[in-house]
């Protein structure tokens, strides 16, 4: 299963919403309920899913879905 | 009251206190919540729902989850922002109850951290068990 499809796992288990499509200009200004909680419960969430751990510095930065899924795509390959 | 920083806190970390459901308790709890059913206030209908006597409240009992990180771990720099509460036995009053928790996840990022939390009674009987979604404030 690619990143992104798992990270669209990952959001439909966060915003409890099963048919919810996500992209990769998707952000928090596309969905409601993405509050800065809901944005710990993503992070947390993937770093589950992906074995991974970010910090602080890396997360800021990130706009919007593509970001993430490019984020992640560099930390699983270290 | 604990106050610990989140870079106190390590994995498995753990704490627990206890503490015993009395009437005054339940009476408490059913003028704040309005919650007026039987089940919790009369002994007669909770025996005839083949209960021991008035059932505790669930969200009373759990409240004391809110002791657990509010005071114990982390204290004073907790912010709560989830929990999920799965009920096993019904807890009485009279009960004497342990509420423990032990961290199960850090995330460094967001300064948050995740527990696990247990409800046991005095003979050790399984009430409940959470999950629950604590963040620290540093500052």
């Amino acid at each position: 299963m690619s990143i992104a499809v798992k990270v669209q796992d990952i959001f439909r288990d966060v915003f409890d919403n099963p048919d919810l499509v996500i992209g990769e200009k998707t952000s928090a200004n596309d969905i409601e309920d993405w509050d800065s909680l809901a944005q710990v419960n993503l992070i947390v969430a993937m770093e589950k899913e992906f074995g991974i751990k970010f910090t602080i510095a890396e997360v800021e930065p990130l706009q919007n879905v593509g970001d993430m899924i490019s984020l992640i795509g560099r930390k699983v390959a270290d | 009251m604990n106050d610990y920083r989140f870079k106190d806190i390590r994995l498995h970390m753990k704490d627990s206190f206890r503490a015993e459901i009395t009437e005054d308790m339940m009476d408490m709890f059913r003028r704040i919540s309005g919650d007026d059913n039987p089940l919790h206030t009369e002994s007669a209908y909770a025996r005839s729902r083949g209960f021991a006597g008035k059932v505790a409240y669930g969200l009373l009992t759990s409240s004391l989850y809110s002791t657990l990180v509010g005071v114990y771990l982390p204290g004073k720099r907790c912010l709560l922002q989830g929990i999920d509460i799965v009920f096993s036995k019904p807890a009485f009053v009279g009960d004497v109850l342990t509420v423990s928790g032990e961290v199960s996840y850090l995330n460094d990022a967001y300064r948050v951290i995740e527990m696990k939390g247990r409800i046991t009674n005095q003979d050790g009987v399984l009430v409940s068990r959470s999950k629950i979604k604590v963040g620290i404030t540093d500052e």
